[in-house]
């Protein structure tokens, strides 16, 4: 392995190029591993990010789609009708999971009106969970890279600092030439793991504060829906 | 998700081929190869040579050119140092003296037969019985015939060799050298050349003039066994040092370089009044003069190895101001 180094340092110094390409294929197999795991989690971090970026902006303009629609004063019925045979997301979801069970309640000759309260909740309760699971699935990735890659570039800038130090140890030199390949490349991992965890912090942060603020405007709407519920079987007891 | 990871991995590699294209045109880094400036500690025991030379000469690093000086079995050996003379001498001595030779070799009649002998006759005669094995050690420098020739003689009067234990010492000789050395003329003599001193009277001892290249500064007599450390230069240039206060305001510190002869005794104290060598036109050379001179007599016993008082016996010191000024 000293060896391999060696020979990867005496090259390096040979050409002593400093392009991305070259930085690369000069690494030690074990930086090259760092740089290309980083490589692809800043790629996975950012096709969640923008995934979920999308994904929250369509949420809320169906929601606020939704709300208008909801609140326009149109009758619940229609309304169940024209949503419930469509693939819907959050908030109709809501509404239908919970006009489905009111429609089941009533179904038979005798319309089971007890405990229809607790069960449009607990349906509602599954809804919001299955929803909020929806939105907020691989936002851990997030997190994870964010913590992790500053470690594991850091690995890489040891491993890079430690081709140095064998360099010196072999050339018996301290010039700049012997140590600048090992440095160039343990900094290069370096930033490949910034480069990687920076915009994944940022954007677990940013993307789970919307996440929250979604399943809790899911939320409000639950209890709203299942007050207005609550009053008509009140009504209807 | 898949749009995601499309825009993702797009954008990435607009970043990547970015990067590949505008940065190998960051320019590079010269590096210019470091050499480690090689460090010699030289011993205190270096000695600073005093140099054959001539004293009002400039300093200068090289080793001046050694006078010739005539080998010992060369037959014409009249003269100490050929090469000492400062200018071309009229007439070559070559002349007379390549004959001499000439003449003793072909018949080797008894006087000149223990001429084989070189300066140092102890050497020669213990190893008479194998002469061979002396011989050839001496023998790479003259002519390959002439060292045959002696060769021959030796072996033939082996008798002769025997009774010379000691050389009997040498009369001296009228010499029509320039310079005497007695210590070098007492090595030179013998008394198998006695002809060809006696002819070399009449021939006129010239000689080839002793080099182009200018002498360095050092004493006339160049006795190589005096010798003073580096370190002693140093102590005797220091102790001067701290007494002398150089001309600061003076204009001009180019041309303010004060050569002082200066004569000591041996017990460190300055004998005469330091004597000023140089001049300069400058205006305050005088000042300048004056305050080495002052620094000389000011720090007046110097303590330097007595043992080496024929070397510092006159010491020419010089006061150069650009030094302390930083040029």
């Amino acid at each position: 392995m000293i060896s391999e180094a060696l020979a990867q340092t005496t090259v390096a110094a040979a050409e002593s190029d400093f392009s991305f390409l070259s930085l690369f294929f000069q690494a030690h197999i074990v930086v090259k591993l760092v740089m290309i795991g980083l490589l692809a989690a800043s790629v996975w971090c950012w096709a969640i990010i923008f995934d979920k970026w999308f994904l929250y902006a369509r949420t809320k303009r169906q929601m606020n789609r939704f709300e208008t629609v909801f609140w326009s004063g149109q009758s619940l019925e229609e309304l169940y009708r024209t949503l419930s045979n469509r693939a819907n997301h959050s908030m109709a979801a809501l509404f239908v999971a919970a006009m489905r069970e009111w429609k089941r309640s009533h179904e038979g000759a005798k319309p089971a009106l007890h405990s229809l309260q607790q069960r449009i909740d607990r349906v509602m309760d599954v809804t919001i969970s299955r929803e909020q699971e929806r939105l907020e699935r691989r936002l851990l990735v997030l997190a994870t890279v964010g913590a992790a890659a500053p470690f594991i570039g850091l690995f890489g800038t040891v491993w890079g600092i430690m081709t140095a130090f064998q360099a010196i140890a072999a050339s018996k030199n301290t010039n700049l030439a012997v140590v600048a390949p090992g440095i160039a490349e343990a900094l290069f991992a370096t930033a490949l793991g910034l480069l990687a965890a920076i915009p994944a912090v940022i954007a677990y942060n940013k993307l789970s504060a919307d996440a929250n603020k979604l399943s809790g405007r899911m939320e409000g709407f639950a209890d709203e829906f299942s007050a207005i519920l609550s009053r008509q079987i009140d009504e209807r007891l | 998700m898949r749009v995601g990871l499309i825009a993702s991995t797009a954008g990435h590699l607009a970043i990547l081929v970015w990067g590949v294209i505008s940065f190998p045109d960051a320019r590079p880094f010269d590096v210019p190869p470091v050499d480690s400036l090689p460090v010699e500690l030289v011993p205190i025991s270096e000695l600073t040579k005093l140099r054959v030379g001539e004293k009002t000469a400039e300093l200068r690093e090289e080793e001046a050119p050694k006078p010739t000086e005539k080998k010992a079995e060369e037959p014409p050996v009249p003269d100490a140092k050929t090469g000492d003379a400062k200018a071309e001498q009229p007439t070559p001595a070559t002349k007379k003296a390549t004959a001499q030779p000439a003449e003793a070799t072909p018949a080797p009649t008894p006087p000149p037969a223990p001429a084989p002998e070189p300066p140092a006759p102890e050497k020669t005669a213990e190893p008479a019985p194998a002469p061979p094995a002396p011989q050839p050690d001496k023998a790479p420098e003259p002519v390959p015939e002439k060292a045959e020739e002696p060769k021959k003689v030796a072996e033939a009067p082996p008798v002769n060799v025997k009774p010379r234990s000691k050389p009997t010492p040498p009369p001296k000789v009228q010499q029509t050298a320039q310079r005497r050395e007695p210590e070098k003329k007492q090595d030179d003599f013998n008394p198998n050349q006695i002809a060809a001193l006696l002819n070399k009277v009449d021939a006129s001892g010239g000689g080839t003039q002793s080099s182009s290249t200018p002498a360095s500064l050092g004493s006339e007599k160049g006795q190589s066994n005096v010798q003073m450390s580096q370190s002693e230069l140093d102590a005797l240039r220091s102790q001067i040092a701290r007494c002398w206060n150089p001309p600061i305001g003076a204009a001009g510190a180019d041309d303010l370089n004060v050569r002082l002869k200066v004569s000591l005794t041996p017990g460190g104290d300055v004998d005469l009044s330091p004597q000023v060598l140089n001049s300069s036109g400058n205006p305050s050379f005088n000042v300048a003069a004056e305050s080495a001179r002052r620094a000389v007599l000011r720090c007046a016993p110097y303590s330097l190895p007595t043992a080496k008082y024929e070397a510092w016996r006159e010491v020419i010191i010089n006061f150069d101001p650009r030094e302390l000024l930083g040029g």
